[in-house]
């Protein structure tokens, strides 16, 4: 499914540099955040009446209460530590599932590689949130990271299989002087892998949080009384119309996680959206 | 030409058989059996057979034909497909053509990463809140007011109902169609071709109306398969939001219900609809380059 025009327009180098840092960094914060959040958060997770109903934002709660009178502040951190962890078992799959496995594939034998990259090629012509859903929907919500993880793996596994240059000057001279496969894999998996991991990594965080989010925002997700952001945000549903606030901090943490993971890795635009 | 059309009706066909392979199977867990690999292979193989009679099963929910439910819900799915389409070009494509040359691209990188980083539901709700708010618009995220209000009518509370689901649609579209055009003016801007074509006498705007026009369009034919996917994904989202009853909003409470012949059935719709629009898209594409490239 890759486009016939596959160089993305970047920004200018320094920029993008600049960029990649703010994103990493806004990534350390946001790890800083979620292994403090029982010591930054007012309220523990799931606590009501730390406040009245639907206060608006005050010194005493920086983010306002919900229909319960939950902390928002509170929640929303106890929240950003859910979707971090599960998103980050979820981006673990899709790397290995993916990334690992597509550079693995495209040193395979040509017609096994071609084999299964036409069968990744189907599930990556379904929506990666309807993947999600039906993953989920055949085992347990409970798994939901690695279904987000699974659904974003085809993706992943077609781009790093098309990354593969299989008639490299490399590839054509161990062709040529009888170098194996095997050591032909090796060194693709220590240089040039290990070179694209944290941009990898960054990018499968950015589209396992969207999916993670999406699909505990349709009720296939975290369950409670473990909220992620995304449930949050469905539970803001219904307030949110005359209480901006219950949905607004939820909705703001998961845009910078998002954000920061895009940022880190690269302004790469070449990401299917 | 030819050969490249062949090779993608190959592609085309094989993607559309590993789709029925893949619905086939999820339809399978709803066919009562002994437990075991080899009765559930055995029940994939009768649901191909019944799959190749056009016998989709019975949907568990509404006890319908899976192939009559899908016929009542398609249509609005398609319709808001459609409509996010067009919303889809219309605000993507001058986006994309305005950002996707010069120095408006470098700075707008950031600028479109912050906007691409808003979930397709976070989108919609902002929507929302400014629908009521600022044009006090009714909306049905919390309750189905008329929520099947047809998307075409003429009734100005029904569009009112169905713009926000259209538009968080084409939203969207729109980001997936600006960033294919980028693409496709960034690459057709680096091209060698414009120097030697300056030599010869050609002005910009030629060279830009005559042989990067038709290659900026058919990069943007050529990702025709992403944008229906984020289209598809919208519609999921927009008609589970806004409560409207399309297909995408079946397969979300089929699977809930484990009604695996009605998921079955549409995840097949979706993958096939994305296949046979990436296909076309890259037909088109492959005819505009050959006829944009300068010999």
């Amino acid at each position: 499914m890759s486009a016939a025009f596959d160089s993305p327009p970047h920004a200018a180098p320094m920029l993008r540099v600049i960029l990649r840092v703010v994103g990493w960094c806004g990534l350390g914060l946001i790890a800083g955040a979620v292994a403090l959040s029982d010591f930054l958060a007012h309220a523990p997770a799931g606590a009501a009446n730390a406040g009245s109903i639907l206060d608006a934002p005050s010194p005493a709660h920086p983010f306002g209460t919900d229909l319960l009178g939950r902390d928002l502040l509170s929640e929303t951190l106890h929240g950003l530590s859910v979707t971090v962890g599960h998103a980050l078992l979820g981006t673990i799959v899709a790397i290995v599932l993916g990334g690992l496995f597509g550079a693995v594939a495209a040193r395979l034998p040509r017609p096994v590689g071609l084999a299964l990259r036409g069968v990744m090629d189907v599930f990556a012509a379904i929506p990666a949130l309807l993947l999600g859903i039906l993953v989920i929907g055949l085992t347990a919500r409970l798994y939901a990271p690695l279904a987000a993880g699974l659904a974003a793996a085809p993706l992943a596994f077609v781009r790093a299989f098309d990354r593969v240059d299989t008639k490299s000057t490399h590839a054509e001279y161990a062709r040529a002087t009888g170098i194996s496969a095997a050591t032909l894999l090796r060194r693709d998996l220590t240089y040039e892998f290990r070179d694209t991991l944290a941009t990898v990594t960054a990018r499968a965080l950015a589209a396992v949080t969207i999916i993670l989010s999406t699909v505990s925002f349709l009720g296939f997700g975290a369950t409670p009384p473990a909220r992620d952001l995304g449930l949050m945000i469905a539970a803001a549903k219904t307030s949110y119309l005359h209480a901006w606030w219950t949905a607004a901090a939820p909705a703001f943490a998961l845009l910078i996680l998002i954000l920061c993971a895009r940022l880190a890795a690269g302004l790469d635009e070449s990401e299917r959206p | 030409m030819l050969n490249y059309a062949a090779r993608q009706t190959g592609r085309l066909a094989l993607g559309l058989l590993g789709a029925v392979v893949v619905a086939a199977v999820i339809s399978a867990i709803a066919v009562p059996r002994a437990p075991g690999l080899a009765p559930f292979l055995a029940a994939v193989g009768t649901r191909l057979v019944d799959f190749a009679r056009l016998d989709f099963g019975t949907s568990a929910i509404s006890g319908l034909s899976a192939m009559d439910e899908l016929g009542r819900r398609i249509p609005a799915t398609l319709a808001l497909v459609l409509t996010g389409t067009g919303v889809a070009l219309i605000v993507g494509a001058p986006l994309g053509l305005v950002f996707g040359a010069g120095p408006l691209r470098r700075s707008a990188a950031p600028l479109m990463q912050i906007v691409a980083a808003a979930p397709v539901f976070c989108a919609g709700l902002a929507l929302a809140y400014g629908a009521v708010h600022l044009l006090h618009w009714p909306v049905s995220i919390n309750a189905p007011v008329r929520s099947a209000a047809p998307i075409f009518s003429s009734n100005a509370r029904d569009l009112q109902l169905a713009a926000l689901p259209m538009l968080m649609v084409g939203l969207a579209g729109a980001a997936a169609v600006q960033l294919a055009l980028r693409r496709a003016a960034a690459d057709s801007a680096r091209g060698s071709y414009r120097a030697g074509l300056r030599r010869m006498g050609l002005s910009v705007i030629e060279i830009e109306w005559v042989y990067a026009a038709p290659l900026v369009i058919a990069g943007l034919l050529a990702s025709a398969g992403e944008i229906t996917l984020a289209l598809l994904s919208a519609a999921v989202v927009a008609e589970w939001v806004f409560h409207r009853p399309g297909a995408a909003d079946l397969f979300v409470k089929s699977v809930a219900l484990q009604d695996w012949n009605m998921a079955a059935l549409i995840l097949f719709v979706f993958a096939a609809l994305t296949f046979v629009v990436d296909f076309l898209g890259r037909l088109g594409a492959h005819a505009l380059a050959n006829e944009g490239k300068p010999s």
